[in-house]
């Protein structure tokens, strides 16, 4: 499922690909003919995608939120008393309160300090992985586009092959032997070692069109390497989607976590992840719901702000965003 | 023609046969059926547990090779797809599932792509109005938020109605709880049951399809072609539901039919929060209990899935578009 | 009081049908509102065509769309446009609507997406005709729509309806483009460059349907181009567009025999012309077109204008009635000097040196053969669309080509789409075995194996440039890593390619400062100076060049072919060029092959293809070229090839001409019976020793 959305919601930027051609000032496409000496006004990529950026309150909402979320993560087990893996006997499925901020567990852990950890967890999980998939990803997907023919063919079968079994099973079946301290490390190969297919076949296509520019073409004939070609011209150019999925893939990743840690098969304890803070909340819904609501929350903040900061960051590189504004 | 058609089919067959076969080294590399017996308490004799083992074809201490091809006899010469660790058939076991999958996933598919396609075209048509803004938000919380949050949270909203109506409106477990025989009460009683699930899968189903769409619809409005439909004397509305919805509802096509294997093993969450004996919460099973041939046959069973979809959604593409339809 | 009188006696045919007064058009824009059309005033009469001319940017194809109300949602438009008095910037869409296409109607450029793919020819015929007349019949609606196709020249009309669109070629297309537009007899056409993306002969069809199509209807036509030739044989009127605005307005006559604006001027000047043997060197209009975003105050062509003044820097001349002149407007402060002195374009423009070549002098046999191809053929397998993608045939995209060039030459291959001229020059650079025959450089045969130093070696006298400066120089890379691309792999030392990329600059005309820029801050004439600079940097021995000009503006492609022409009297280059435009072709050719369906069917020297052509393909496509001369386009008899270019999948065992052949039809029995039966051989068939033809009566 993760995968399709994934390739089916990039379909809208190739035309980025496809028009990176065009000068940054693409509106006024009709006059692009400035001449370099004269005082043409000139607005650079990065100003303009940082301003388009900016322009979106939503993207700017969830960068503060992810940024917030990243010192808690980091700096939150600092300002209290509690450590993840040090429960509270006296203290156990207790509500929240000034002893305990966000309650306990049934087993007496903190939830804070549960939280904090967890948080961090879901996160190394998410980015790690969603850039391990996205490098694996360029690489594989340009190396099969680039070189047509056999090795064409060949990929492309082996990659069909891989998407024919749902990655999650696989996945899951890789994560089933982890232990207690090694889960996250195992979790991370195994989203890695099976997400980065569908990705894979994305990077494919755009670079398809890619090499049908005549750039690249022109490099070809100019006698350049192909390794060149690919690292030097294909890899920059794809750059923009590759950021865009990166920071997008956080969220599918940090997806995969919490079902994988919520059926038991990921992160399990003394280590927790929110995925896990969830299966240890379903039991008891009813008589402490606070221990899912809280983790629950965090979880909707994470992945909403990375989406929404990814959104944004596809609309400051997409060309045709309408985002211009209205004349007047 | 027919004989392209047999082509790809046996070019389906090897992929798949390739696809299950790395499915059974990969679960048998990971998989350790032996710890089953070692955790027991008492632990039972090291000859007795080969025995067990040796009998569902599952002991490491067999070459995987030979074990590979003792499986794969058994496939291949009986339907046989092996047996669980405590010697149960995998295969009638996965069979018996399809049912509860098959009731769980068909209405909130069927929600899905209705409400789903509809405000794709919706929004695309309102895009970046209030109305665009507000439905996109929405999709993207549904589109972030883990299946088990979602769950979750209406469990205790529906406990919570429960609770305040004072009566038992919704069923939080299971597919069916009423056990006389009235039609009537019967169909109440599933729906009781259903209507939780499929809020969740639907939430989560609608959002891909939403999102799509309006892209599909949002490149193809820009076309020259629905320009030049204007230019003849449609009005926009006229000409983006005549022509540009109907071009770009075949990319949305061949995605539902895509769709057709995640519809039996994208429901793991689901039926796990609202304990429903689907596919799903049986291969959850199987991992737990390291039951290899039991994961392998379910892997096999969506694998199978997978490029019936992606048959259909050539087919319906190569239907729906003259462009690549056969002459 | 005169005035008044007439007006009130005036008919109804004298009235305007249509009335522009001072549109403007802005849109939003990252950089700031880009002022897309400042002021356009026109009145259009029945029967009457108008063209408007301009390079890309002129405003030309805004002020059409605005006309049809079809301009996106963030374009503001003031001003008014009456049609029949009614005013229509004021009507909302539904409202114009029920004008569009009925009364107003218009043909696109791209004729490849303008039909819907999903629906079928007929489908969308009928929509046309039911739209406005909902009470229609089946059977009134089948006959109209077989009528319409007939009228537009598409043969088995009644077949043809239930095809669809991309079962037409692209000058089909744009036939049913122009059947749907005609299809409820309209006042008004506009055609939007309704044949830029069309071959000439394919060409030379569709502006002879829509002179009938005119006909038929008595419509007015708004014709809108950047191509003089098709406007002098098509306009009554013109108006010549720049920067948003018209700046000379006239009958067709006078704006091509007594232009008043330099702009004007400068346009005709640079394109070079098919129907004359080349005389000097072509003049190129300085500078590039304007920026439309906070536009510097005064007349926009001053900066590119040879007799601009600080009057003209500083304020923006109206276009006003020249004195002495009849219905001529121009938009120049310093009309009345040039009117009054007689001023022309030689006197204005100042013509540039040529440089005289390294090899003048000396006889073509004496020269070094740089390229020598025997009997190259390339095929491609035919699949069918659709998801089998099975193999259905073969196109033989270059059959059995034979051709030399050699040092300091131009050699041109000309021909329409599909030819196979461009797939040729691909196969060349490829340097990998032909299927079949053989391509030797510089004496050097290119083989399957050949180690990396022979085919270094290679890379280094053989270089290639594309036709689209936006697409072949890398955007993320600045001009310097670009230009020293290919001479790092000569394995060039860095101070080697300092010095040689310094050189390289200064070859192209460019400031060698500018080599941190990237390529999208240059424009489309700078950059493709860079990417000749790019190819020249390993000192070449031969340049393949796949319509190096046609992506350009008018005004800027006669700097980059004088640019081109001096490098290779300087360097001694030689030259294998593609080209469409024929009038380039005749400008800067030494020889020329004219290749159809991958044959050459005619070779031979520029003066002789152009002069006395043997072939009948040659002779219809060189008369197919428009003439920007109103007088010979109007008294000049055109043969107009019928049907299209055969499928290339097709085999022929006789000569694969002749079912278009003008000269088919007038052979006896026995004759035609040879055509179709023996496949001609190039071969020598008049006075020249190698100007040969591939015809069995040539």
């Amino acid at each position: 499922m993760s995968e399709m959305a994934a390739e089916t919601k990039d379909l809208g930027l190739n035309q980025d690909i496809a028009n990176e051609g065009e000068p940054t000032v693409v509106v006024t496409r009709p006059s692009q003919g400035g001449d370099a000496q004269s005082d043409f006004k000139r607005t650079s990529r990065m100003t303009l995608y940082v301003r388009r950026f900016l322009r979106r309150p939503s993207a700017v909402f969830g960068m503060v939120i992810f940024i917030i979320l990243v010192l808690f993560a980091l700096l939150g087990d600092k300002i209290s008393p509690w450590r993840y893996d040090e429960p509270d006997f006296t203290a156990l499925a207790q509500a929240p309160s000034a002893d305990h901020w966000l309650g306990t567990t049934i087993g007496g852990s903190d939830m804070y300090a549960m939280i904090v950890r967890g948080l961090g967890r879901s996160l190394l999980v998410g980015v790690i992985s969603s850039v391990l998939i996205m490098i694996i990803s360029a690489l594989i997907g340009t190396t099969i586009a680039f070189f047509e023919g056999v090795v064409e063919k060949v990929g492309m079968w082996l990659l069909d092959m891989l998407l024919v079994i749902p990655s999650f099973l696989l996945v899951a079946m890789i994560v089933r032997s982890s232990s207690g301290t090694s889960g996250w490390l195992w979790l991370t190969i195994g989203i890695t070692a099976f997400g980065w297919i569908g990705y894979a076949r994305v990077i494919r296509t755009l670079t398809m069109s890619l090499r049908e520019l005549d750039y690249i073409r022109a490099a070809k004939f100019m006698g350049v390497s192909s390794f060149r070609i690919i690292v030097r011209h294909l890899v920059p150019n794809l750059g923009s989607v590759l950021i865009i999925n990166t920071v997008l893939g956080v969220v599918s990743a940090v997806n995969q976590e919490t079902a994988l840690s919520f059926l038991g098969l990921g992160i399990k304890a003394p280590d927790t992840s929110l995925g896990t803070l969830l299966m240890n909340g379903q039991s008891s819904v009813l008589t402490a719901p606070w221990i899912l609501l809280f983790p629950s929350a965090v979880l909707i903040l994470l992945t909403f702000s990375v989406q929404l900061i990814g959104d944004g960051l596809r609309d400051a590189i997409d060309p045709y965003s309408r985002s211009a504004g209205k004349a007047e | 023609m027919i004989k392209y058609i047999i082509k790809r089919l046996v070019n389906y067959v090897i992929m798949l046969f390739v696809a299950i076969s790395m499915t059974y080294f990969l679960a048998s590399a990971f998989m350790d059926p032996r710890s089953n017996y070692m955790a027991r308490n008492p632990r039972p004799p090291e000859a007795s547990i080969d025995r067990s083992l040796d009998l569902a074809n599952i002991n490491d201490k067999t070459s995987v090779f030979v074990r590979y091809f003792n499986w794969l006899k058994g496939i291949v010469t009986e339907w046989d797809w092996g047996l669980s660790p405590d010697q149960e058939p995998v295969g009638p076991a996965v069979a018996s599932r399809i049912s509860a999958s098959v009731q769980l996933v068909t209405i909130s598919t069927i929600l899905s792509i209705i409400i789903g396609v509809s405000l794709g075209v919706y929004t695309a048509i309102r895009q970046y109005k209030w109305q665009d803004r507000a439905l996109n938000a929405l999709s993207t919380l549904f589109l972030v938020t883990p299946a088990a949050v979602l769950g979750l949270l209406i469990v205790l909203g529906a406990i919570a109605i429960n609770n305040a109506t004072g009566t038992r409106i919704f069923y939080v477990t299971g597919l069916h709880s009423y056990e006389g025989g009235n039609i009537g009460l019967s169909i109440l009683d599933f729906l009781q049951h259903i209507i939780l699930p499929t809020l969740v899968l639907t939430a989560i189903g609608y959002v891909n399809y939403h999102l799509t769409q309006r892209t599909y619809l949002l490149d193809t409005m820009n076309a020259d072609y629905v320009r030049t439909a204007r230019a003849k004397g449609l009005t926009l509305n006229q000409a983006i539901r005549k022509h540009a919805l109907r071009t770009s509802l075949i990319p949305t096509t061949t995605n539902i039919a895509f769709s057709i294997a995640s519809i039996f093993t994208g429901a793991v969450i689901t039926e796990t929060v609202f304990a429903i004996n689907g596919l799903g919460r049986y291969f959850v099973t199987t991992i737990n209990d390291n039951d290899i041939n039991g994961a392998v046959c379910i892997a096999a069973f969506s694998g199978v899935c997978t490029l019936a979809g992606a048959l259909l959604a050539d087919i319906l593409a190569a239907w729906l578009d003259p462009r690549i339809r056969l002459n | 009081m005169t005035d008044t009188t007439m007006n009130n006696t005036t008919t109804a045919e004298d009235k305007p049908i249509l009335e522009v007064r001072d549109l403007r058009v802005n849109f939003a824009s990252e950089a700031g509102t880009v002022r897309a059309v400042r002021g356009v005033n026109f009145d259009l009469y029945r029967g009457k065509t108008l063209g408007i001319v301009g390079e890309s940017g002129s405003g030309k194809s805004v002020t059409s769309m605005a006309i049809m109300g079809l301009l996106d949602k963030n374009a503001h438009v003031e001003g008014s446009i009456r049609f029949r008095g009614d005013e229509l910037l004021t009507k909302t869409d539904k409202e114009m609507s029920v004008l569009r296409g009925d009364r107003i109607a218009m043909v696109f450029q791209d004729p490849l997406s303008a039909l819907t793919p999903v629906f079928s020819i007929g489908q969308q015929l009928e929509e046309a005709l039911v739209i406005h007349n909902p009470k229609m019949t089946k059977e009134q609606i089948a006959k109209r729509s077989i009528e319409l196709l007939k009228l537009v020249g598409i043969p088995n009309a009644e077949e043809r309806l239930k095809a669809y669109p991309h079962q037409f070629s692209g000058g089909m297309r744009q036939r049913v483009v122009i059947a749907m537009a005609i299809a409820n007899n309209p006042d008004v056409i506009i055609c939007d460059e309704p044949t830029t993306a069309l071959d000439v002969t394919i060409q030379a069809q569709v502006l002879e349907v829509l002179q009938r199509a005119q006909q038929e209807t008595g419509a007015a036509v708004i014709f809108i181009t950047h191509d003089l030739g098709v406007i002098a044989g098509i306009a009554d009127d013109i108006i010549v567009m720049y920067a948003g605005r018209p700046v000379e307005k006239a009958d067709v006559d006078t704006v091509f025999s007594q232009p008043v604006m330099p702009y004007t001027m400068g346009l005709l000047g640079a394109v070079p012309r098919p129907d004359r043997a080349k005389s000097s060197r072509l003049v190129p209009i300085p500078g590039a077109p304007m920026n439309l975003v906070n536009m510097p105050k005064g007349c926009p062509f001053a900066p590119r204008c040879p007799l601009a003044t600080d009057v003209c820097r500083q304020s923006e001349p109206d276009l006003l009635p020249v004195e002495g002149r009849e219905g001529q407007l121009a938009a120049c402060h310093r009309v009345r000097e040039i009117v009054g002195k007689g001023l022309t374009f030689r006197d204005i423009y100042s013509v540039g040196e040529s440089v005289t070549s390294k090899f003048a002098g000396i006889p073509r046999e004496d020269r070094q053969v740089v390229l020598d191809v025997k009997h190259l053929k390339k095929t491609f397998p035919l699949t069918a669309g659709g998801f089998l993608r099975r193999k259905v045939g073969e196109v033989h995209a270059v059959d059995d080509v034979t051709l030399d060039v050699r040092e300091g030459e131009t050699v041109a291959l000309v021909g329409e789409s599909g030819s196979g001229k461009s797939t040729t020059l691909l196969e060349i650079m490829e340097f990998k075995q032909p299927e079949s025959g053989e391509i030797s450089v510089l004496g050097q045969r290119v083989e399957k194996r050949m180690s990396r130093e022979t085919r270094r070696q290679l890379h280094s006298k053989v270089q290639y440039i594309f036709q689209d400066p936006m697409s072949s120089l890398d955007p993320r890379l600045p001009i310097y890593d670009i230009l020293a691309e290919p001479l790092k792999v000569q394995k060039m030392s860095k101070e080697q390619i300092n010095d040689r990329i310094r050189d390289l600059m200064a070859l192209v005309e460019l400031n060698p400062d500018q080599v941190d820029r990237f390529p999208t801050q240059f424009s489309g004439g700078q950059r493709q100076r860079i990417a000749i600079a790019r190819a020249l940097a390993v000192n070449p021995k031969l340049v393949l060049l796949d319509e190096p000009v046609s992506a350009l503006d008018v005004s800027i492609q006669a700097g980059v072919i004088n640019l081109l022409e001096d490098l290779q009297n300087k360097l001694g280059v030689a030259y294998l060029f593609v080209a469409h435009n024929l009038s380039v072709i005749r400008h800067i050719s030494n020889r020329i092959a004219v290749m159809y369906l991958g044959r050459i069917v005619e070779i031979g020297s520029n003066h002789d293809v152009f002069e006395t052509p043997l072939h009948p393909y040659t002779e219809a496509l060189l008369s197919a070229v428009p003439v920007p001369d109103p007088k010979i386009e109007r008294t000049r008899q055109r043969i107009v090839l019928q049907g299209e270019l055969p499928s290339p999948s097709e085999s022929f065992s006789g000569c694969p001409f002749a079912s278009r052949c003008p000269k088919f039809s007038t052979l006896s029995k026995e004759q035609q019976a040879r055509c179709l039966g023996e496949a001609p051989v190039l071969e020598v068939k008049s006075g020249s020793a190698d100007h040969l033809a591939a015809c069995h009566f040539a």
